[in-house]
């Protein structure tokens, strides 16, 4: 029977040990054994932090705060126990913020450059830098100061609610209504004129996606064209072609001068030839008219015939000369 | 009533106290003393640790699942709607740790423990057992008191600790089962606030528990006059004066402990 006591009585009490004792640990999340990596932030205020507080890294708990002490220069440093394989940030910095609006806690580890948008929380860091291993850290209000401000806000809107309160009477309600009217009129008519311009808009953007496509056409010729000229100018042909250019161009000039040359005595030559034209006209004219000995020719035929006649004689005469020279030519030597 | 007997009255009420006062310090000082003959009371503590411990058990762990589910069901119903419901396991875990195991526990242990030895060193003292035991040169200090009183020291604490587990875990189960409360966010909020001092005051507090509750047991045992009735005057002063201590020393230890500490 006292046997039996004894050994009611251990294993109750073993049993009750090793019970509580494991509750405990796995209630607190204690790790034995476990090779964490410490790493250690100054502040100048570490708000509601306890020990245990949740250390968070990109939202994920990643370690638990192990131990806080003051500093000098008024700082407070604060060691954070990271879980193994926890890489850290960047520039790493650490915030000390409420994480819901019950009071709780959590040490978040971030990139510095995150944290400097707010002009506070870079001074706060800056501060807290100081060139050695200790990471910057700062502090976010919390709830409590958030309230505050959130309710010194309330009474501002209570007290201009109270002033519109007091200014909004009928003839300003009345007011209103005509406002509202007027305002849902023109919001009629703007509602209008947005989708006359929302059909233009349409239009146009369909215009403008047309010229687009056609300016990315042109683009595509222009690359190509690009290419070409490209490969061209690779091989020297657009040299050899402004060359040849350059040359018809000087020719041009010189055949364009000489055209502009031969114009100018092409005017002469029409002008006497006009000159010739008009004589040779009066001329003809006055042969027409039988004036002149070559119209008296032409028109009397008693010329011709005396003509004929004359001509008939000279060939007589030309034969008989032949024929006879030492008649009609005496020629002497000495 | 004339002012002379009225004054004379209250001064008899005023000495009796203090004489009580007097009397119960003696009887602490003898068992302290009576402590040094380990020979004597170190083969009756397992006897008395069963009985006043692990017989007490299914008690102690009744009563802390039904806390447990009630509390967590009490904390659902007043947290609905105006504070995350994860915080059903911060209550139940503060609540349940911090005050309700020991306090529940060492009431219902008062009435268990302390009634029943009062009964038996109260039916030891009207039989004269006790006297007995004195002209055979035992010391009824260290052969009846020093045993229960270390046996209830040790058990109250391992009672009250398993009565903490089940009741937490018959709040998380009833988190789960009955609200609509995921385990994980129980787990969330039990471990928020969770510190591993919430443990040691619960223990401690249910040491000093166990130390009250069987002192007084045996003192009102060891003073038991007038046959049967004085024996169920004892017991019933037993469970009465335990009940009143257990509360004083939780205030006491509230106070001690807990005013000024940061949490």
């Amino acid at each position: 029977m006292k046997r039996a006591n004894d050994f009611a009585v251990g294993i109750t009490i073993l049993l009750g040990i090793v019970i509580i004792v494991g509750a405990t640990l796995w209630v607190s999340q204690a790790d034995f054994g476990r090779r964490d990596q410490a790493v250690t932030a100054r502040f100048r205020d570490v708000g509601g932090v306890r020990i245990g507080t949740p250390v968070v890294v990109r939202g994920v708990q990643a370690g638990r705060v192990d131990a806080m002490e003051l500093a000098d220069n008024g700082f407070v440093e604060v060691r954070l126990e990271l879980d193994q394989g926890v890489t850290l940030p960047r520039e790493p910095v650490v915030l000390l913020n409420e994480s819901s609006l019950f009071g709780e806690w959590q040490a978040t580890i971030t990139e510095r450059e995150a944290a400097t948008r707010d002009e506070e929380l870079a001074r706060q860091l800056s501060e807290a830098s100081l060139n050695d291993d200790l990471l910057p850290g700062a502090t976010l209000p919390d709830i409590a100061r958030l309230t505050a401000v959130a309710g010194r806000i309330a009474g501002d809107v209570a007290s201009v609610a109270e002033r519109v309160r007091v200014a909004f009477d009928d003839q300003a309600a009345r007011e209103m209504r005509n406002s509202i009217r007027n305002f849902a009129d023109l919001s009629t008519v703007l509602a209008q004129t947005v989708r006359e311009q929302s059909n233009n808009l349409t239009t146009m953007s369909s215009e403008v996606r047309g010229g687009v496509e056609s300016l990315v056409r042109s683009a595509e010729l222009l690359r190509l064209v690009a290419e070409r000229v490209d490969s061209s100018t690779t091989r020297g042909e657009i040299k050899q072609i402004v060359d040849d250019a350059a040359e018809a161009a000087r020719q041009l000039r010189e055949t364009g001068r000489r055209l502009v040359a031969i114009s100018g005595q092409l005017g002469r030559s029409q002008d006497r030839l006009e000159s010739m034209l008009t004589r040779g006209d009066s001329i003809a004219t006055r042969i027409s008219e039988g004036r002149g000995s070559l119209g008296l020719m032409i028109n009397d035929p008693s010329l011709y015939r005396n003509s004929d006649s004359l001509m008939i004689q000279l060939r007589a005469l030309i034969a008989d000369v032949q024929k006879n020279p030492r008649r009609y030519i005496n020629l002497r030597i000495f | 009533m004339t002012p002379y007997s009225a004054v004379a009255t209250l001064g008899r009420w005023g000495r009796e106290r203090v004489e009580g006062l007097g009397w119960a310090g003696r009887f602490v000082g003898d068992t302290l003393r009576a402590a040094g003959d380990v020979k004597t009371w170190g083969p009756e503590v397992t006897k008395h640790a069963t009985s006043l411990g692990v017989q007490s058990l299914p008690i102690a762990l009744y009563i802390a699942l039904f806390t447990g589910i009630v509390l967590a069901l009490l904390a659902s119903y007043s947290f609905t709607g105006a504070v995350p419901l994860y915080f059903v396991g911060t209550l139940v875990e503060k609540t349940v740790t911090m005050e309700l195991a020991p306090v529940l526990t060492g009431l219902a242990l008062a009435g268990r423990v302390g009634a029943n030895i009062a009964a038996q060193l109260g039916t030891m003292r009207v039989t004269e057992q006790i006297d007995a035991l004195e002209t055979l040169a035992f010391d009824p200090q260290s052969y009846l008191v020093v045993p229960r009183v270390i046996a209830g020291t040790i058990m109250f604490p391992i009672i009250v600790g398993l009565a903490m587990v089940v009741g937490v875990g018959a709040g998380w189960l009833a988190s789960v089962l009955l609200l609509d409360l995921a385990s994980v966010d129980f787990v969330k909020g039990m471990r928020l606030f969770f510190d591993s001092f919430d443990v040691r005051y619960g223990l401690v507090k249910a040491g000093s528990f166990g130390m009250a509750v069987t002192w007084i047991g045996c003192m009102q045992g060891m003073t038991a006059r007038g046959g049967a009735e004085g024996v169920g005057r004892a017991a019933t002063s037993a469970v009465v004066y335990s009940a009143v201590i257990i509360l004083v020393l939780d205030a006491f230890w509230a106070m001690a402990w807990l005013l000024g500490r940061d949490a």
